[in-house]
């Protein structure tokens, strides 16, 4: 039969392939200078220059972004478009929708851009961006998705190969992650509330963010592995058994896992069981994915010393051996207990994405570029320079951190033989670990003057270009089947493509469903004679500005059930103190101290001298100025509609506070302006943000009463 | 491993844009790792949610017991014992204290800043007496915003930055707060 197949011609689109990874370069470059900037200004807290819009709670959402969405999402695209279209033998089933995923997508980014340094932000981590760019990703998703599964419908390949397998799933659980993370309801044109609240909150916000580094860094950048290394080297990849199990083991446990950033809090103990469980379970899987793509090599080493393509790829998978062993094991609960909220966690997410995603990009990009532009590659060993700036760029950042991480750990947990704090000054621990925020900063450096060399090396290389031309290649008119024989098992799966996204989404969805439906119902956690009163309206707007400024990125509000953060910060968190929480605000990095029951243990002077200069107070911070706070004015008006919005999500406001909330917030405020002013603070600060703020920060760990049950009735 | 006939063996059919595969057994190792860790996890499910396992606040209960029994209060103090202790090395190290703790709130010079001054005939709470002092930096007085010193400091320092800040009283340092609470002898 293969014989008489009748070949037609087909014209692969490599125009948007280029266009994706052009993007890719220039986000890139963005998001390593967001990083360094970011690392210098904890280095340096004079680094933001005083300017609001780039303080360290801005900054670093607004890195992370470009870093994941805007660099690496751009990545995955050139990707994907590329190997898709040879993989399955057909172009793109539609070039308009090619071109809106292409458009659509910058804009997001230049949305975010503009957004993020602003302070419109939901706090959430990876989804910090409002509802409007929420909207929008998921217009832009639809579209991306359409356009693949079109694609996949009209492929010439019968049989789907694994990196397709990979590519399915990602985008079918990014979508579902991204939709329920964001179910929101506006109040204004770039301010929402989370319908979840508390640990509904925490858990959906860490099971989007877990399995956002699960399928948007992991599982698209193996599945483009599984295509740019066996191409790269020239070999067969090295067991298809094991790309079966490893890929299904992966996807079906991946979304398990995402309470392991939770454990030792409030979060109800059997979901902080299973996340640390199934992280553990996890970690073959990964490594099966690590193996894979080193087995293959063999035979081919030798292309390791001569080809930088080779290195990069090679030294991605092994960052991603050493990332995937890491998390698993600050997983275990008694780790997590040392590494979370320290600088281990910052150092284990950049070996992951400047080795994995980083060093998996560059590689397919010097891969790519030659291709795309039909030109060789300007210099082989300004490449070999890049990798190398790259690698000890990446081996300072970690080291570093893990240093950092580790020493800032010890020390918070040490207690002397009287049973207290060896350092009972939290700045102590934070002074201690400055010098080596200075070779983090220094690693980043190395690692941006490496992508500047990439940067040089492509442009003189794109330069050599004598024009461009998508590839055009003759494949058969219909669908090819190889095998001749009748499909049994997996291999009859990969010849069907809507089954095969079936069971991948039935994959995702058994964990998600398991750990996140019995916390819908948040009440029957609490206990009966347990009351907590919501926020003041004062209060709450001092929260929203809590959120804006993005203090949840260096404080969390979460004592964990530990000695030495009880013995640091007071009782553990319990969950009913954050059930109307919307967003949560646990956190989940202290680079200040714990915030959970702050309330009424300083003045409202010391808050407020505080936030103009922390140095005032604490001499060695590393805090940054706040001073806007005591100039930019509030408008209590827009309480009324937040916190109707409130009242609708369960908050027990009465129907007069939410009518009431500006002249309540005013009066509130008022009281406070004038103790300040009494105190020696300036006056007229009633209508300041930071009376707003003080009194927030006043009522943490305060709400929570418990009423007496009256037996006579 | 070359001479095994079925290793490295290209799988017929697959050919993916020049992509072969291999028909290659799982590794052994990897297969025990992976059930390894399926088999711990769920041993540790049962023990900790099904079983006897004790929960996060049953542990932390009993760490701060342990903590708790470390604890040793240094002797019991009185006026007569703080004055004997107030030599001046230890009043120096009292100042240390003071300047590394206190000064944020009551100034550098105890001048009274956030905390009122020190270094007046006044007092908000109680008199210029040592144990007076004593009790307002052992336990704080939460209502005014001075948290208690008794778990961030060590009998030691305790002793030392109360009498370091008895000496004060009376100084009346340059630029000092004006004065709060009543005057004492």
């Amino acid at each position: 039969m293969e014989s008489h197949t009748k070949l037609i011609e087909v014209k692969y689109d490599d125009r948007i392939v280029r266009q994706f990874f052009m993007a890719m370069m220039v986000w890139a470059g963005a998001a390593f200078i967001f990083g360094v900037w970011a690392a210098l200004e904890l280095a340096d807290w004079r680094v933001n220059a005083n300017l609001q819009w780039f303080t360290f709670g801005r900054l670093r959402p607004l890195h992370t972004n470009s870093a994941i969405f805007a660099f690496a999402g751009n990545a995955i695209f050139a990707g994907i478009y590329y190997s898709t279209q040879r993989l399955l033998k057909t172009r793109m089933a539609s070039d308009i929708l090619s071109k809106l995923h292409f458009w659509g997508w910058q804009l997001i980014i230049v949305g975010a851009a503009i957004t993020l340094p602003l302070g419109f932000t939901q706090s959430k981590e990876y989804a910090e961006l409002e509802w409007p760019l929420d909207i929008a990703i998921t217009l832009v998703w639809v579209i991306f998705a359409v356009n693949y599964f079109w694609t996949l419908s009209i492929r010439r390949e019968k049989h789907i190969y694994v990196a397709i397998w990979f590519y399915i799933s990602t985008i079918l659980t990014v979508a579902m992650l991204h939709i329920v993370n964001s179910i929101e309801i506006p109040v204004a044109m770039f301010k929402s509330y989370p319908v979840w609240g508390g640990i509904q909150d925490a858990l959906v916000q860490w099971w989007y963010g877990h399995n956002a580094v699960a399928f948007f860094l992991t599982t698209p950048f193996l599945g483009l592995m599984y295509y740019f290394l066996p191409k790269a080297v020239g070999r067969p990849v090295y067991s298809y058994r094991l790309s079966i199990v490893h890929f299904w083991a992966l996807i079906f446990l991946y979304i398990w896992a995402g309470p392991h950033h939770l454990l030792n809090t409030a979060l109800p103990e059997w979901a902080q069981t299973l996340g640390m469980v199934f992280s553990l379970m996890l970690w073959a899987p990964s490594w099966g994915g690590m193996i894979n793509g080193l087995l293959t090599l063999r035979g081919a080493w030798d292309t390791l010393r001569t080809e930088p393509i080779v290195k990069f790829l090679v030294t991605a998978v092994t960052f991603y051996g050493m990332s995937t062993f890491e998390g698993p094991l600050l997983s275990i609960k008694s780790v997590s207990s040392l590494g979370h909220y320290t600088d281990w966690i910052i150092g284990h997410v950049h070996g992951g994405t400047l080795g994995w995603n980083g060093f998996l990009s560059f590689g397919m990009g010097y891969w790519l570029v030659p291709r795309l532009w039909k030109t060789e590659l300007f210099s082989k060993k300004l490449a070999e320079t890049h990798f190398w700036f790259g690698l000890f760029g990446i081996l300072l950042y970690y080291i570093g951190m893990w240093a950092s991480g580790i020493t800032q750990g010890l020390m918070w947990r040490a207690f002397d033989g009287n049973g207290q704090l060896l350092y009972p000054d939290f700045v102590e621990t934070v002074t201690r670990i400055v010098p080596l925020y200075w070779v983090r900063a220094t690693g980043g450096t190395l690692y941006l003057t490496g992508y500047l060399i990439m940067v040089y090396n492509l442009y003189k290389t794109i330069k050599n270009s004598k024009g461009v031309a998508n590839e055009v290649v003759m494949v058969p008119a219909t669908m090819e089947d190889h095998s001749k024989v009748k499909d049994t098992g997996h291999r009859w799966l990969e010849g069907s493509g809507p089954v095969f996204s079936i069971l991948a989404l039935i994959a995702v969805a058994i964990g998600s469903i398991i750990e996140i439906y019995p916390t819908l119902n948040i009440h029957k956690y609490v206990p009966n004679n347990v009351t907590v009163a919501p926020y003041t309206p004062l209060e709450h707007l001092g929260r929203d500005i809590y959120i804006r400024e993005g203090c949840y990125v260096c404080h969390s509000q979460m004592i964990r059930h530990l000695d030495f953060d009880v013995a640091r910060f007071g009782s553990p968190s319990l969950l009913e103190e954050s059930m109307y929480d919307r967003p949560f605000q646990w956190g989940s990095k202290r680079t200040g101290p714990d915030l959970a029951r702050v309330g009424k243990k300083y003045p409202d002077l010391w808050h407020f001298k505080h936030m103009i200069n922390p140095r005032d107070i604490v001499a060695q911070s590393i805090m940054p100025n706040y001073p806007w706070l005591a100039e930019q004015s509030v408008d209590f008006n827009v309480l009324r509609k937040r916190l109707s919005v409130m009242k609708m999500l369960g908050v027990p406001y009465s129907d007069d506070e939410v009518t009431r909330a500006a002249e309540l917030a005013e009066t509130q405020a008022k009281q406070i302006a004038e103790g300040l002013t009494s105190q020696g603070a300036p006056a007229g600060l009633e209508k300041k943000e930071i009376v707003a703020l003080i009194a927030y920060l006043q009522c943490l760990g305060q709400k929570r009463g418990e009423k007496s049950v009256s037996i006579s009735n | 491993m070359s001479e095994n006939q079925d290793f490295d063996q290209v799988i017929k059919g697959h050919d993916y844009d020049g992509i072969e595969e291999f028909d290659n057994p799982l590794p052994g190792w990897w297969l025990v790792t992976f059930l390894g860790a399926i088999i711990f996890a769920f041993g540790y499910l049962y023990y900790y949610e099904m079983s006897s396992g004790p929960s996060q606040v049953v542990l932390l209960e009993e760490s701060m017991q342990v903590l708790k029994s470390l604890k040793k209060s240094g002797p019991a103090m009185d006026e007569e014992k703080l004055a004997a202790l107030a030599t001046s090395d230890k009043l120096a190290l009292g100042k240390t204290v003071f300047t590394g703790k206190c000064a944020a709130c009551h100034g550098q010079n105890a001048e009274g800043l956030i905390g009122p001054n020190l270094t007046d005939k006044h007092a908000i709470h109680g008199t210029s007496a040592r144990m007076d002092i004593f009790g307002i930096v052992v336990d704080g007085v939460l209502d005014k915003g001075m948290p208690p010193w008794k778990d961030a400091l060590t009998p030691d320092e305790l002793v030392n930055v109360v009498n370091y800040v008895h000496s004060l009283k009376g100084t009346f340092v340059a630029n000092g707060k004006p004065v709060q609470g009543n005057e004492f002898q």
